[in-house]
């Protein structure tokens, strides 16, 4: 019972959680971060066939990486919260 | 030197004493007083020992409880009277009843005197009888327990009082064979209330329950639905990128009251609600009080979602602070609950997670209250389980129950966007009351790398589309050769 008390009043003096990105931003950043995937994607789609691809493959990196918070971002935002 | 003869027998008598059913001697109850509070499908017992010290240094006091009685227990604390503070219990069980070992506040001396109060939720414990009715019949249920309440010490004076909430006591049994111990009758009734007592100088051993001890019940009317939650299935899912604590419940509720003779009527029903004079056995709507700065609350059934909801939503106040106002959810089932009845349903709500949620930066240690369950106004649930699932990638799980679980249990639950699946706790209790919605705390840590797992495995998915559009780009795949 003390433990549970002790655990308790430790429940309540540590400071609240904080995201790291703000809650209220997120579908704003869904947008922003999807649309630049989507940009970089018809980016990707004109870029010419070479041999070592070094643009391809840092374009499509990039986008990835939009992609993949874009769409955290995005089920956050319709409430899925992942 | 009148009492040298006897002293040697005394202390072969007391080193036999285990063998024989005394009474112990280093208390006496100046008097036990029990009050029983009638409910539906809960029973309030709350028992007064008014305790005088014979022997000194005694720290330790015992209370007896018949195993029906702790069988049909689901809550019970021992506090000195007028204060608050819960006396430490230790609980062995011999092979006729339960005692209970209270550590007193502190060492009485010889003639030292405190009170002690024992209170107690039962569940269980009534049943209807008739156990049949129809639509416009009241409801009238049976309560049985003990006539002497036991103890291990000589009692000097001991009364049961039983309460009921409705005036309309239909009967109660009187007792027989206790004439030798009441003085003023055995048994009186005041309107709702029905005193047993007082009995004097009874010493409950077991010679003297086999003899004395019997069951006493009360038949009574109550007014409003007996509930029973059969079972319980809560989970809480903790995400940190969405920062939003989602607590989800799956209930099946059974209206206990007495099962339905004959149809339902409609018409009946309607008649009565325009009249605001329903019957008690009749459960058509009821209210959740839900923690302040709840959001997307819904509810649904089998059939789909039930529109006969509403919520009024109070706003969210900072974690660990007392909320001033709770979110109130009023339901009301898709159809009226009758006797033997049952519904089945879902709901669930969202609480920002800052409001649950604390963070040891220095340790990297997060820290969530959960409660057990949001409890509905004189219910028992009978079945239980909170699953608490944790964000993907926790580590260094640990938690607590704010009162002994039944069992608790970690597994992974695979969710939208998890690689690796997400860590989950899982507590099991059963006949849980109002008195049982403590609160759940679980640490765990996260590192960043988990928080980004999510979104870089999302990425690689899209990577790998970019993969196969770059391999795709390469492949000719036309049928005439230039």
């Amino acid at each position: 019972m003390d433990n549970y008390e002790a655990i308790q009043a430790l429940h309540k003096s540590l400071p609240p959680f904080a995201p790291y990105v703000p809650a209220s931003l997120l579908p704003s950043i869904a947008l922003i971060l999807l649309a630049s995937t989507f940009a970089l994607t018809f980016y990707f789609s004109t870029l010419p066939k070479d041999t070592f691809p070094l643009r391809e493959t840092a374009v499509a990196s990039l986008a990835s990486v939009l992609g993949g918070f874009g769409v955290v971002a995005l089920f956050c935002s319709v409430g899925v919260n992942v | 030197m009148a009492r040298r003869w006897w002293t040697f027998p005394l202390l072969l008598v007391s080193a036999l004493a285990p063998s024989f059913s005394l009474a112990d001697l280093a208390f006496e109850n100046t008097a036990i007083v029990r009050t029983i509070e009638l409910g539906g499908s809960l029973v309030h017992v709350s028992t007064t020992y008014a305790v005088k010290a014979l022997e000194p240094g005694q720290s330790t006091y015992q209370i007896a409880i018949s195993k029906d009685e702790r069988a049909k227990t689901s809550w019970l604390e021992v506090k000195v009277k007028g204060r608050t503070t819960p006396l430490e219990l230790s609980e062995d069980e011999s092979s006729t009843e339960h005692l209970l070992s209270v550590s007193l506040p502190k060492a009485l001396g010889v003639n030292g005197t405190l009170n002690l109060v024992l209170e107690t939720v039962q569940t269980h414990a009534t049943h209807p009888f008739p156990e049949q009715a129809t639509q416009k019949e009241p409801q009238l249920l049976k309560y049985t327990t003990d006539l002497f309440t036991s103890s291990p010490y000589t009692t000097l004076v001991q009364r049961t009082k039983i309460k009921s909430l409705a005036p309309n006591v239909i009967s109660y049994t009187t007792p027989h064979d206790v004439d030798s111990f009441a003085r003023d009758g055995t048994v009186t009734r005041s309107g709702g209330t029905i005193t047993y007592g007082p009995y004097h100088d009874t010493q409950t051993d077991a010679d003297f329950m086999a003899k004395y001890q019997q069951p006493i019940s009360v038949h009574y009317s109550f007014d409003h639905p007996v509930l029973e939650i059969e079972t319980l299935r809560r989970t809480a899912e903790i995400s940190h990128w969405g920062s939003n604590l989602n607590i989800e419940d799956k209930i099946h509720l059974h209206n206990a009251g007495p099962a339905l003779k004959g149809h339902f009527s409609r018409l009946e029903y309607q008649s009565q609600n325009y009249h605001r004079k329903q019957s008690p056995h009749i459960l058509s709507d009821f209210a959740l009080h839900l923690p302040p700065g709840v959001t997307n609350a819904y509810f649904y059934d089998q059939n789909g979602n039930v529109s006969t909801s509403h919520l009024r939503a109070a706003p969210s106040v900072a974690k660990g602070s007392k909320a001033i106002q709770y979110s109130v959810l009023e339901l009301r089932p898709r159809y009226p609950v009758l006797g033997g009845w049952n519904y089945s349903y879902t709901i669930g709500f969202d609480t920002p997670l800052q409001d649950s949620v604390g963070y040891d930066a220095k340790n990297g240690v997060y820290m969530v209250g959960v409660p057990v369950m949001t409890n509905i106004a004189g219910t028992v649930v009978n079945d239980a389980e909170v699953k608490i699932i944790l964000p993907e990638g926790a580590t260094y799980v640990e938690f607590v129950s704010p009162f002994p679980a039944l069992s608790s249990s970690m597994s992974t639950h695979i969710s939208y966007l998890d690689t690796t699946g997400r860590p989950a706790v899982t507590f099991t209790y059963k006949d849980l009351t109002y008195k049982h919605t403590g609160i759940i705390y679980v640490s765990y840590q996260v590192p960043l790398s988990a928080h980004l797992k999510k979104a870089m495995s999302v990425g690689a998915a899209f990577f790998s589309l970019f993969a196969f559009a770059f391999m795709a780009r390469r492949v000719d795949l036309k049928l005439h050769k230039k």
